[in-house]
């Protein structure tokens, strides 16, 4: 599905993106040495620099590579299973940051746990719903009463006025 | 002598039952803390301060040094079973440990970990009994461009490890530097590329980064693997510890070797992390099978665990003798030593022998204390994984999520660690090593300043590095730490050239 | 004009104050008390021992929780305070850095961000020099400086902060020239002292009395209008009192403290700023305050209302002078 060169081609393209963003914001702040040493923005602008040229050096040798026939390249790093999988993994866990800062952290976290359980991991309702439960006491005791920490909270909170 | 009769009247104040008790609870406690994620030593420690205003200082300060054991361990639990570190300075454990527990020898990794810790900070503990008033003279020595070779030394030992693309290896590292140098800098009073995001004014924490990178990538890695934990083969019984102890013996010369480098990093002070790092770094050069490290080779266990605890421990003498915190935990404990009416510094020890032996005592009993403690939960820990990966899995991914927002209490930061998952992810899948973006972000900007305030000692000039012979002495090693594997592998290639030509010949 | 406003607008303030029945407003959920400073910092101690205090004496009934926000050079406590516009149960500790900062960086928040509520202490700079140092007097140590231009070492903590600060103002009124090397805090200063790598630092007492009761530095003077409160002899039957002001040494500096403040956000009810200036009125008078105060060698002095608003009002003013003129402001 997704072949070795790519993923790696838009990695590096990733990175180097990222070092061309550091070397933009360093600029601002001189990049000299002077009386004093390095100027505040030297050492960031050349950490982007580094970033920037090792990304481009990345995409040349994986082309050169590439063009030389290399089988590992060409394979597949990432197939239609695995990728389902990831997915199947990945878009929950995304859904549970949108919920947590939406919904807050407590009622995101019950949310997830009887999703993941009951429709992923084929739990009955009844284990599913008191894992969920007694995870979001844990967390609710642990956190906010014995160490006096706050979660993120939403309007349900707010509702049961905890 | 004179100290071992301090000490021996350190053990009358630190020997009580209320004391002991004080102890049980501190550690408990402190696993506690060094398990539920984001609340590491630091935060721990704050939060018992206020429990402390009404206590008397030695048996506030055995509480929370005590604490402060506990949550050293417990973080190095997450490390090995969830390949998420509690304490930064344990993030070298995960290299070794969590393949370790993947093969189903979490409890050999537990025992390992605690054991050799448990060692570690008594060579620290022992160093300060014996050394006090040396190493307080020592650590004075020290000035920006000691610091910066301290930190050059622990970047050297570790460039030139793992077998990773050197153009990989280069873009991790820059971007944990890159990473670093966000926000306040501290040498020019300069806001730093935050490009007008409030969220970045105090920089992106190092903890968020690992919590995504270690423990959300490796979570995406697993799935798509479609592995599970082995953890449910695993056989958990108390002789497992015990076993794993009489083992220990065997690997005397990594003990030794990690609790040096620890206690010199503890004391000069370049930290917990640093020396975990660098120990683990030399465990593997000095190693006669170094393929096995990062594949669960029990030694890259031992080493850094040994070396974080001893500089754990032994970086209590330059807090209390000259008012240095070598590491955040210690600054909150200076911070409750001045609320308790005490004044870190070198009188400390003449004015308050009571409150500075007693501390002392209390490290070595705290210490007993938490091994025992830890080693006890052992098999209650490795019996996590045989809980199915359906509830386990999103439980760690809660469990992350939390630990990254209450690092600062900031929404963003958990899409942060999100975007950390999808990185370390991808560079995992890619080849690109973790390793030292994470050691560049912990400690690349103190190596920045230090070496930016050098250069306003020196008015620019680089030859402040070798101004005086320890400065000099410490980059003559850093040196050739760095240039060794270089060598090691020009003329390796160069033999391999020799040979090839001789069969031709 | 920015100044004038920010008086009259302080002003204003400390009216609604003044003219709203006390303690009309109480907490209905627990408190968070922002600290604008890392763990173990000064801000962190006096928010700490506030804290302390009012659990003790329980002045307030809702439970505390103290945040650490310490950021950028602090502004992430103020940046959060922002954000909280409103909010009556979110309170900031800080120092002068609260309507400095602005000035000489580029951060999410303007000082009108924040309502003053009340200080509580202020805290002493001193010079200090080496234990084995041959200067007895300030005099003679600025004199030493102006023989050799450039060449002494002076520590503070941070950049374009209160140490940079008074550092600037010295060279200003006596023309001598140090080079200032800036380290993380007051305490990486004040063992760089101690271990001679620099000359002299500007620390507070707190950051220094360790060091001075083992002879490894000495104070040469301090930055205050009247000597420090007298106390217990620290080294060499010398204590805090016996330390001559700067102005009695012949620096022509008047006074440099920074006050140890507190705020809440924006458009906060005014029986609420009341509530809280008459609780740390209170935690001001406790005998646990004074000790801390004593402890720490900084100056008790409570300041709320118009008092307050006439102290940050030359506060800013006399700092603003040394930014512009080091050219720090930055817009």
């Amino acid at each position: 599905m997704i072949s070795r060169f790519q993923a790696e081609i838009a990695t590096a393209l990733a990175t180097l993106a990222f070092g061309l963003v550091i070397v933009v914001g360093a600029r601002e702040f001189g990049i000299g040495w002077d009386s004093s040493g390095p100027q505040p923005g030297a050492f960031p602008f050349y950490c982007g620099l580094l970033i920037a040229l090792a990304s481009l050096g990345t995409i040349a040798t994986t082309v050169g590579r590439r063009m030389g026939g290399s089988a590992a390249l060409a394979g597949i790093v990432l197939d239609r299973e695995q990728a389902g999988r990831v997915l199947a993994f990945f878009l929950p866990m995304l859904a549970f940051v949108v919920l947590s800062v939406t919904l807050g952290m407590y009622v995101a976290m019950l949310l997830y746990l009887v999703f993941a359980m009951r429709f992923q991991g084929r739990f009955g309702w009844l284990p599913s719903l008191a894992t969920a439960l007694a995870t979001a006491a844990f967390f609710y005791l642990g956190l906010e009463k014995f160490a006096q920490v706050g979660l993120l909270k939403g309007p349900v909170e707010a509702m049961l006025g905890l | 002598m004179e100290n071992f009769a301090s000490l021996l009247h350190g053990f009358e104040v630190a020997l009580t039952a209320h004391h002991v008790a004080l102890m049980m609870a501190g550690v408990l406690l402190g696993i506690l803390v060094g398990v539920l994620p984001g609340l590491g030593a630091p935060n721990g420690v704050s939060l018992m301060l206020p429990l402390t205003f009404t206590m008397d200082p030695v048996s506030a300060i055995i509480l929370l040094t005590s604490l402060y054991w506990g949550a050293l361990f417990g973080g190095s639990t997450t490390s090995i079973l969830f390949n998420i570190p509690g304490e930064p300075s344990s993030v070298a454990t995960t290299f070794d440990g969590h393949p370790m527990a993947k093969q189903g020898r979490a409890t050999e990794a537990l025992s390992f970990a605690f054991l050799s810790a448990g060692f570690g900070a008594m060579a620290g503990v022992i160093l300060i009994t014996l050394l006090s008033g040396w190493v307080a003279r020592f650590a004075l020595k020290f000035s920006s461009p000691e610091y910066f070779a301290v930190y050059f030394m622990t970047f050297a030992s570790f460039v030139g490890l793992g077998g990773a693309s050197p153009l990989k290896t280069i873009v991790s590292m820059a971007m944990g530097f890159a990473l670093a140098s966000i926000g306040m800098d501290s040498v020019s009073g300069n806001v730093r590329l935050t490009y007008e995001f409030d969220v970045l004014l105090a920089g992106v924490s190092f903890l968020i980064a690992v919590i995504g990178l270690f423990g959300l990538g490796e979570l995406l890695q697993t799935m798509e693997e479609g592995l599970r934990f082995d953890g449910v083969k695993a056989r958990v019984s108390p002789r497992d510890v015990l076993a794993t102890a009489l083992k220990l013996p065997r690997y005397w010369l990594a003990l030794l070797r990690s609790s040096i480098i620890g206690i010199w990093m503890g004391i000069t002070p370049g930290g917990p992390t640093a020396a975990s790092f660098m120990s683990y770094a030399m465990a593997k050069r000095s190693s006669r099978r170094p393929e096995a490290f990062g594949k669960g080779e029990p030694e890259g266990v031992i080493s850094p665990e040994t070396a974080d605890h001893a500089a754990g421990s032994s970086a209590m003498l330059p807090m209390l003798a000259l008012g240095i915190p070598g590491s955040a935990t210690a600054a909150v404990m200076m911070g409750g030593l001045m609320i308790w009416g005490l004044n870190p510094g070198p009188m400390l020890f003449v004015e308050r022998p009571d409150f500075v032996w007693g501390l002392i005592a209390s490290m070595y009993l705290g210490n007993v204390v938490a091994v025992v403690v830890v080693l006890a939960t052992v098999p209650l820990f490795a019996s996590i994984l045989r809980i199915p990966f359906s509830i386990i899995g999103p439980a760690i991914v809660v469990v992350c999520f939390i630990g990254a927002y209450t690092v600062a209490s900031k929404e963003f930061d958990i899409w942060l660690a999100l975007a950390f998952g999808i990185v370390g992810y991808l560079f995992k899948k890619l080849d690109y090593p973790i390793a030292p973006l994470v050691l560049a972000m912990v400690i690349g900007d103190k190596a920045e300043d230090a070496f930016r305030q050098s250069m306003i000692f020196s008015q620019g000039s680089l030859s402040i590095f070798w101004s005086n012979p320890l400065v000099a002495s410490l980059m003559a090693i850093g040196l050739a730490l760095l240039l060794f594997p270089l060598i090691g592998s020009t003329r390796r290639g160069i033999r391999k050239l020799v040979t090839a030509r001789a069969a031709k010949a | 004009m920015k100044r004038l406003c920010i008086a009259a607008c302080l002003a204003a303030a400390s009216f609604a104050v003044a003219a709203a029945p006390a303690a009309a407003w109480q907490p209905s959920k627990p408190i968070e008390f922002v600290v604008t400073s890392g763990a173990g910092g000064g801000t962190d101690n006096f928010a700490r021992v506030i804290q302390s205090i009012i659990t003790k004496h329980k002045l307030i009934e809702q439970p505390i929780v103290v945040l650490n926000k310490g950021g950028g050079s602090g502004a992430e406590g103020y940046v959060y305070g922002k954000g909280g516009k409103g909010e009556p149960h979110r309170v900031v500790f800080g120092t002068n850095n609260a309507y400095l900062l602005p000035y000489v960086a580029k951060l999410g928040y303007k000082f009108s961000d924040l309502t003053p509520v009340a200080a509580l202490a202020l805290d002493e700079f001193l010079i200090w020099v080496n234990g084995s140092a041959p200067y007895e007097d300030a005099q003679s140590y600025i004199e030493a400086v102006k023989a050799k231009p450039g060449s002494f070492k002076m520590a503070g903590s941070q950049s374009k902060d209160t140490d940079q600060t008074l550092t600037a103002m010295i060279q200003d009124a006596t023309g001598a020239r140090w080079i200032y090397v800036p380290f993380q805090g007051g305490g990486a200063a004040a063992t760089q002292l101690a271990g001679g790598h620099v000359d002299s630092n500007t620390n507070n007492p707190n950051e220094n009395i360790g060091q001075w009761k083992a002879g490894q530095v000495k104070p040469l003077c301090v930055f205050s209008p009247v000597r420090l409160a007298k106390s217990e002899p620290v080294h060499g039957g010398k204590g805090w009192g016996d330390i001559p002001t700067c102005k009695e040494a012949g620096l022509p500096i008047e006074s440099f403290q920074m006050p140890r403040t507190v705020w809440l956000p924006a458009d906060v009810p005014a029986d609420a700023v009341a509530f809280y200036a008459d609780v740390l009125e209170k935690v001001s008078k406790t005998p646990e305050w004074a000790e801390f105060i004593a402890r720490t060698a900084q100056t008790g002095r409570f300041m709320k209302g118009k008092e307050f608003a006439d102290f940050v009002a030359k506060d800013e003013a006399a700092n603003a002078k040394v930014f512009k003129n080091e050219g720090w402001v930055v817009n």
